[in-house]
């Protein structure tokens, strides 16, 4: 096991490397030169010679007169010792600028993982049980359907529904403008900010979750032990989710894990339309700004994200199911 | 035998086989015992009813959308302001059947019409704006209609001035002169401006000062008989036959031919060309020469009477009581009906309507929208058979990349196994560790600037075909892998059979369903990754319209709340789409496994 956590973590490394290359070289071939926002435009039309200096003085403090290799190393060695760069829209590090899209972001995710399986857990498990029933033919349709609908399609309606036609939940934003709540107040209306996002990133994900936790529960009760323990005499109840569910709760663990990159990651659909102040809102006007030291430190982000999630998948099996080796 | 049939007939087989399909009819109860696994796929397939459900649907959608946008061709840059946010319904010639045998005048807006009848009563009809439905005073009684983008007005026959609809812009301050005047001879409401010619030649206007630029030459007031208007610019009508128009620009439209000035008798304007009728019963016609307006219609040239003028179109009433409309016939408004003993035409936006001497009303042009129009007058039908071609096309040719990919190099990383194995699944894990949808959009700002429109569709379908094959590539493997070590490919190998036809003879054939219902599940995961993209406004731009970009302009309130039609169709159509490829490649994976089918 700990042989293969230190080749698996040199593999990570290795990828990660190759992926820094990668979107070091996308970022680069951007159009457009980020020392121009440096510079006062104004003075290209008054003074053209100090407006060349100052280009100039503005590219070689981000580091732009290098050739490529060593631009390269340098961000490299800057994003290993923590400073991401300098995010030309907002004129801040990158670091302080991730903080609170990543709290928001966060807290959004967690709310709607928490709420995906405290309903897709027993509706699974109800349908798996029932299989075939009209019950279970139902969500089975209902989960198609779910999983089918594009994001922004539920989006709109649940904006018509529940914010335009019943005016319940507030249309987009994460705080009342124009208000200044402090302590108890403030988180309240933050989560009456956060609801409409939630209730729709929790629907999208329903359909996918629910048939997951319905397969992996109706694999369980085809076991043989299942059969044993009806055979002992033991209650159906007892069956169920003492025998059956616990052995089907090994896919769906390793399934969270799968979530990880989500988790942080974000919706960019949803957070963009519901103007939430998350990662995937900032990675969108950064790109629409061209903020490339912001939006690289947010690729990396993802990608080291993505990594570690496939380790702990990797684990996960692994802690979950004693017969995978891992090698 | 000869030996090229022979040949023939093994590549055949080879397909037959390939499919399990066996030409040779056994006995029942063989028939049932040999059933091919291809066979019991089908079978599996077609007796699952949601999973055919799902079929029909989609191909319903998916015939819809080619045979349709074949059909009826979209015209990307084509735009109308003056057909801006109209709601679905083909209400818009629905004419109130008090009217239909008993109209006194007509006239065209935008949207809607407004007609007077015989015992002076008003009607209205069309697409009508909440204002609109305000009607004046009913008590009264009219003599005269006259109607605009979106206001209209009507002469009572105490020749009092009366108008409604949009009141902004100056539009609800009758002047005093015209409110004291009792002489009124033609009342004409325009974009955002209406204006009153007296009997004593005098013109009056009111509203939006900056929608026209108009100036009336002091020397011209007193000598006015008619005046008529487009978007752009009014012309007059003199009692002396001359035609002068009301702005000093150097338009196409300035080129009032000299010769004939003093013979004048009605003149009409469109938003392209104006026409006069002269004495003599010629169509002359200037201006801008789109949409065949210039090539006046045999049936029309010297013997027209009087003319009117839509948006893009004329129609003249002939000296024999006929009518006839030539120029743009987008929706049918130069194709006039056959009409005798016409008096009276009106024509307006893209919509004619003629009254003949008993009073019979007929209509013909636009009805309306199937879907209605979005923010630049675009007909959201048109643009969803186009969109949904679009949207297909992509998500077919990104999934027949992806396709191809994952089985090449799932393929190769399975068959030959060893160090290439090795380096083509960490190739695959590398790609994989890719974040999707950030990549793409920071592949679609990048490179998506520099291309062309088509360059641009083409790039998104290949990003998403190099981001979507891993899983495939992953899934192939493990086929192969398992199909490598069955006895029945030991034996094939025992045997020394070329390895072209083991790979092709005796393993594709079991990857190959699973290849395929993983591509039709891609084929649905495509579908909403564009969409997603091109409605964050990353993907296909305008004007070429997909469904996800059809959504884009979506995103506010008022749309969401008001302009339902705007979202909901295209919102409706993908939804389908996706969910019925979603029902067939259930359908399928069912189908194919019969593990899968037993739950």
């Amino acid at each position: 096991m700990a042989k293969y956590l230190i080749k698996r973590f040199l593999y990570m490394i290795f990828v990660f490397f190759i992926v820094s290359i990668l979107m070091f070289a996308i970022t680069k071939s951007v159009p457009g030169d980020p020392a121009l926002k440096m510079v006062n435009q104004q003075l290209a039309s008054t003074d053209p010679a100090r407006y060349q200096i100052a280009l100039e003085e503005a590219r070689q403090s981000l580091g732009l007169d290098q050739p490529l290799p060593i631009q390269y190393v340098k961000w490299m060695a800057n994003t290993l010792s923590g400073n991401f760069g300098f995010s030309l829209q907002y004129r801040r590090p990158v670091i302080e600028v991730v903080g609170t899209p990543m709290f928001n972001t966060v807290a959004l995710n967690l709310c709607s993982l928490i709420l995906v399986f405290a309903i897709t857990i027993p509706l699974g498990i109800i349908s798996a049980v029932k299989k075939r029933s009209a019950f279970d033919q139902a969500v089975q349709v209902g989960s198609i359907i779910g999983y089918s609908l594009p994001t922004f399609v539920i989006a709109l309606l649940f904006i018509y529904l529940f914010a335009l036609k019943i005016q319940i939940f507030p249309i987009s934003g994460s705080a009342t403008p124009g208000t200044d709540y402090t302590g108890l107040q403030r988180v309240g209306d933050y989560l009456y900010h956060m609801a409409l996002p939630l209730l729709v990133s929790t629907f999208c994900s329903l359909g996918g979750i629910l048939r997951y936790v319905r397969a992996a529960m109706i694999d369980a009760l085809r076991e043989d032990y299942i059969r044993t323990a009806r055979a002992k005499g033991l209650r159906e109840k007892v069956v169920i989710y003492s025998h059956a569910f616990r052995n089907a709760l090994i896919p769906i663990v390793t399934i969270i894990t799968s979530w990880f990159v989500s988790i942080f990651g974000g919706s960019v659909v949803i957070e963009s339309i519901f103007l939430w102040n998350g990662l995937g809102n900032t990675i969108l006007t950064a790109l629409r700004n061209l903020d490339s030291a912001l939006y690289l430190a947010m690729m990396m982000f993802y990608v080291i994200i993505t990594l570690i999630g496939n380790l702990l998948m990797d684990i996960a099996y692994c802690i979950a199911d004693p017969r995978v080796k891992l090698q | 035998m000869s030996k090229n049939e022979k040949r023939k007939s093994s590549l055949l087989l080879t397909i037959r086989r390939l499919f399990g399909i066996r030409e040779k009819e056994t006995d029942l109860l063989k028939e049932e015992q040999m059933q091919s696994p291809f066979r019991t796929m089908v079978r599996n397939f077609v007796t699952n009813k949601v999973a055919m459900f799902g079929m029909i649907v989609f191909l319903l959608i998916f015939g819809t959308v080619f045979i349709g946008s074949a059909i009826y061709p979209l015209d990307v840059n084509q735009q109308d302001t003056t057909q801006q946010n109209i709601s679905p319904g083909f209400n818009m010639l629905s004419i109130p059947s008090a009217l239909k045998d008993n109209a006194q005048d007509v006239a065209v807006g935008s949207t809607f019409a407004v007609g007077v009848d015989r015992d002076g009563k008003l009607y209205q009809w069309g697409k009508l704006t909440e204002k609109l439905q305000k009607m004046p005073d009913a008590d009264k009684t009219y003599v005269q209609v006259s109607a605009g983008l979106n206001h209209a007005l009507a002469l009572t026959d105490e020749g009092k001035v009366v108008t409604w609809g949009n009141d902004r812009l100056g539009l609800a301050n009758i002047p005093f002169e015209v409110k004291d005047a009792t002489d009124i001879k033609q009342i004409a409401a325009g974009y955002q401006v209406s204006f009153v010619v007296t009997e004593s030649g005098d013109v009056y206007y009111w509203g939006n000062p900056n929608a026209l630029t108009i100036s009336i030459p002091e020397e011209l007031q007193g000598t006015v008989d008619k005046l008529v208007l487009n978007l752009t610019t009014a012309f007059v009508l003199t009692k002396d036959g001359r035609v002068v128009m009301l702005s000093n620009s150097a338009t196409p439209f300035a080129n009032i031919p000299e010769e004939i000035q003093g013979t004048v008798v009605d003149i009409a304007a469109n938003d392209r060309a104006v026409a006069a009728v002269t004495s003599d019963g010629q169509v002359h016609v200037w201006g801008t020469n789109d949409y065949g307006l210039f090539e006046v219609p045999e049936a029309a040239q010297g013997k027209a009477a009087s003319i009117s003028g839509g948006r893009f179109h004329f129609t003249v009433i002939t000296q024999d009581g006929t009518v006839v409309s030539w120029g743009n016939d987008l929706y049918g408004q130069s194709s006039a009906p056959e009409l005798q003993n016409v008096v009276s035409t009106d024509s307006g936006y893209f919509q004619s309507y003629a009254i003949d001497e008993d009073g019979h009303l007929t209509g013909w042009g636009l009805k309306g929208y199937l879907f209605g129009t979005d923010q630049y007058g675009r007909d959201v039908a048109l643009r969803m058979l186009a969109g949904g071609r679009m949207t297909m096309t992509i998500g077919a040719i990104a999934v027949i990349i992806s396709t191809i990919i994952g089985v090449i190099i799932g393929g190769i990383s399975g068959y030959y196994g060893g160090w290439l194995d090795n380096l083509l699944m960490r190739f695959t894990e590398i790609v994989m560790s890719l974040p999707f949808m950030p990549l793409a959009i920071v592949l679609s700002a990048i490179v998506g600037n520099r291309l062309s429109e088509v360059g641009r569709i083409s790039m998104i379908m290949v990003i998403l075909g190099l981001l979507s094959w891993p899983s495939l590539a992953r899934l192939v493997r493990a086929q192969i892998l398992s199909a490598r070590e069955q006895e029945y490919v030991t034996a094939a190998k025992a045997m020394g059979i070329r390895e072209f036809t083991l790979i092709f003879r005796h393993i594709l054939p079991n990857v190959i369903t699973v290849v395929i219902v993983n591509t039709t599940l891609a084929f649905a995961s495509c579908l909403l990754t564009e969409s997603s993209l091109s409605f964050l406004g990353f993907g296909v731009v305008e004007p070429s319209p997909t469904w996800g970009n059809m959504l884009n302009s979506a995103q506010n309130s008022d749309v969401i709340a008001d302009m339902w039609w705007r979202w909901v169709f295209p919102s409706i159509a993908l939804s389908l789409a996706v969910v019925s490829i979603n029902l067939i490649g259930d359908g399928m994976r069912d189908a194919i496994d019969p593990k899968s089918n037993e739950r």
